[in-house]
């Protein structure tokens, strides 16, 4: 049973308002590392640099776009295993099917509550305590 | 103020840095000095908003912005090209995006169909409709977890070390893409149905066809009308018992050639509102800029006029406003002042009105200043020192070329035009301005303009041996005048006494150089026609041969500009006949009367005596 406190979690969007959203929503379950990055090239810079236990990330940013991320680190072996759900809008149906078919675990429609975030999460990663 | 409260705020800030970069991105575009880059700018601009509208709740704002998403994606995949109709939309809906911003911002609810003609306009471009879960209008529903209909089932983090080395074909297998959009389109709840349904009837209720298609089918019609004409012309000449059971078979002719003809111009008519939108921005643009408040409101959006007409009316319509907002709507503090509302209404109206279109612009602002236009006029050696105008001639100097204020030069500066160029426009068209000016109330002006510009109702005349063609709309009466009522005054140009006015009479024999039998008004026939500045003459011609549906030929396309000659016709007879340009006339009448004075000094004395 993972820990809440003990998780890294990494919050890639390009918008400030939603990664400080979804942040608010990870420390309500009990996330206390969280990291944050403003395109996929960044983040798969910190994906590359350190451990980490979750990617939450959007999927429309400049530079890099969240299925791109996604397929990086899916490419990478050292980090492939790496747990990442996609953050999407409520018409992005297709984007999900293509999400899925690069190897997403899971995804979280905005507007999310953090009961949701937390059900997504232990999809996942099992409950967590 | 919570958190929460304070990242909506950063929120909106982000928003509308946002649509800042989409209106740059769009104007980069019209111009032509966009890339690839710009387009997608220009999307990731509107999806971010989508994001953070979606993470906030503000479902209206993710609704249409979905919408208009789905078409930038299709011009930045080329499968939309950007043409300047599409960036008109797109100029259109980043200004409805805006307002949908500002009513989440200020918590001000905008009326339900607020967005629905715009979602419209761009629902056409990619003729779909895409859906987006729920229906619009629901904005505190609660949030779905999941998608329904889509076969994903998530991924445990411990499944994934199990099946490490298939992994690519583990998620192909998760979500077959076949099955997954055929799930896409059936699982729709009910509600969602209903309005994916109405949707889908607009799309298919419309189709797009290229214009010049139209054209040709316009061109055909008017062969159509022609070659009737020219029938007519026959059976009238054939024996009557044979005519008369022609006559009962051509009745029908004509009247299906009459539908086929409103059938076809009613396919290139299309709703001024496409500029009448264009004009919220603008409104928009010159408020910030000169920091009056102004409301734009706007009626008969609806009314069809044919796409020529339409094309023609966006230039006129923005130094209008422009005019309208610079000189005629006063500061906040002026309007207080004065006890009037501060925020000052401009009002567009589209109206039907006879065979014509009439458009207003009216605003509750100072209106005319007599004075000051009087003074900048007399300045401008565009009117005598000691000439004594009505109020009326004042506030119509605004339409002289050469008068244009200097806030005016500056405003629109590179561009150069001024209220002259809008009549001038206006004219061009075969239309009408008129201006009503209340000092301190505000003031309208009103544009009349021909529905469509391929055909008219024309009276033919002779003179002498020549047949032209007048705008029946032109026309105010004909008459076979009085030798009484005809007076020489001058001895070059006479008059003619019309019960309480006076009309003066123009030969069009010597106007346009014809050989004429006819000698002297009362010979012939007299016809009374109006310029749109109200100014009436007397044609005199020799004969009213009939009225006719004219379909107007441009002769400056094949030939050039001739003073006096709108364009030209092809009649029943299979003879080329010109239209009058009934606008040009009252000029090229001065001109004549005064070479015949300076060349027959004697003939005035001689009348004078």
């Amino acid at each position: 049973m993972p820990n809440a406190a003990a998780l890294k979690v990494l919050i890639v969007d390009d918008q400030y308002s939603v990664r400080q959203v979804t942040r608010m929503a990870l420390e309500e379950i009990g996330v206390r590392h969280i990291l944050e990055s403003e395109d996929g090239k960044a983040a798969f810079e910190m994906v590359s640099a350190q451990p980490l236990d979750l990617i939450i990330s959007d999927y429309n940013m400049p530079v890099m776009d969240g299925l791109d991320l996604l397929r990086a680190v899916r490419g990478r072996p050292a980090v492939r295993k790496l747990p990442f759900i996609l953050l999407t809008g409520r018409g992005d149906r297709e984007l999900v099917v293509k999400a899925a078919q690069a190897g997403v675990n899971n995804y979280l429609i905005k507007p999310f509550t953090a009961a949701i975030l937390r059900t997504k999460i232990e999809q996942v990663m099992g409950k967590l305590s | 103020m919570t958190r929460m409260d304070e990242l909506k705020k950063t929120f909106f800030v982000e928003s509308n840095e946002q649509l800042e970069a989409m209106e740059t991105g769009l104007t980069d575009l019209r111009e032509g000095s966009g890339s690839d880059d710009t387009i997608n700018a220009v999307f990731r601009a509107v999806h971010s908003i989508k994001g953070g509208a979606g993470i906030f709740g503000y479902e209206r704002l993710v609704e249409f912005s979905h919408v208009f998403e789905t078409v930038l994606d299709a011009i930045r995949h080329g499968s939309l090209a950007a043409a300047p109709d599409v960036i008109d939309v797109l100029f259109a809906a980043n200004d409805m995006l805006t307002d949908l911003v500002e009513s989440a911002r200020s918590d001000v609810n905008l009326p339900l169909d607020y967005e629905a003609d715009c979602r419209v306009f761009l629902e056409r471009l990619t003729g779909k409709s895409p859906a987006i879960g729920a229906g619009a209008g629901e904005a505190e529903m609660a949030a779905p977890a999941d998608f329904d209909g889509i076969d994903f089932t998530p991924v445990r983090a411990e499944d994934f070390n199990a099946q490490d080395e298939n992994l690519p074909e583990q998620f192909f297998e998760q979500v077959a893409p076949a099955g997954t959009d055929a799930a896409f389109d059936e699982t729709a709840d009910a509600a969602k149905n209903a309005r994916i349904d109405g949707i889908a009837k607009a799309v298919t209720t419309t189709i797009r066809v290229d214009l010049d298609r139209i054209d040709r089918m316009v061109n055909m019609v008017g062969e159509l009308v022609i070659a009737e004409a020219m029938l007519s012309e026959i059976v009238q000449e054939l024996p009557e018992d044979t005519s008369n059971r022609l006559w009962k078979t051509f009745d029908e002719v004509v009247h299906h050639t009459r539908e086929l003809k409103n059938s076809v111009m009613a396919m290139r008519a299309q709703p001024v509102k496409s500029v009448f939108q264009r004009m919220t921005r603008l409104v928009r643009e010159l408020s910030a800029k000169t920091g009056k408040k102004v409301h734009l409101e706007m009626v008969g959006e609806n009314t069809e006029v044919d796409k020529t007409i339409i094309e023609c009316l966006s230039d006129p319509l923005v130094h209008i406003i422009r005019n309208s907002i610079d000189h005629g709507i006063e500061s906040p503090a002026d309007r207080a002042a004065r006890g009037k509302n501060e925020t000052g209404t401009v009002r567009l109206s589209a109206d039907q009105r006879g065979g014509r279109i009439v458009i207003e612009v009216s605003d509750d602002g100072a209106g005319i200043n007599c004075e000051r236009v009087l003074k900048k006029a007399r300045e401008k050696g565009l009117v005598d020192a000691g000439a004594s105008l009505s109020e009326d001639e004042i506030n119509n100097l605004i339409f002289l070329p050469g008068f244009s204020t200097v806030e005016t030069a500056s405003e629109i500066s590179g561009r150069g035009v001024g209220m002259d160029v809008v009549r001038r426009n206006i004219l061009d068209i075969g239309g009408r301005i008129l201006l009503k000016s209340v000092p301190g109330q505000g003031m309208t002006i009103q544009l009349a303009l021909p529905l469509t510009l391929a055909v008219m109702d024309g009276m033919i005349i002779r003179v002498g041996n020549e047949t032209f063609v007048l705008p029946i709309s032109a026309i105010v009466e004909c008459l076979r005048p009085n030798n009484a009522d005809v007076r020489n005054l001058l001895g070059t140009r006479g008059t003619l006494q019309l019960r309480d006015a006076i009309v003066p009479l123009v030969n069009l024999t010597d106007l346009l150089q014809v050989e004429s039998v006819a000698q002297a008004a009362s010979d012939g026939v007299v016809i009374i026609v109006e310029t749109s500045d109200g100014v009436r003459l007397g044609l005199m011609a020799d004969e009213l041969c009939g009225h006719q549906q004219i379909v107007i030929k441009s002769i400056e396309e094949n030939y050039h500009c001739v003073a006096g000659i709108a364009a030209a016709t092809i009649l029943g007879n299979g003879c080329v006949a010109f239209i009058l340009d009934i606008e040009k006339l009252p000029e090229l009448a001065q001109e004549a009367e005064s070479q015949l004075r300076s060349a027959n000094p004697q003939n005035i004395r001689s009348a004078a005596a």
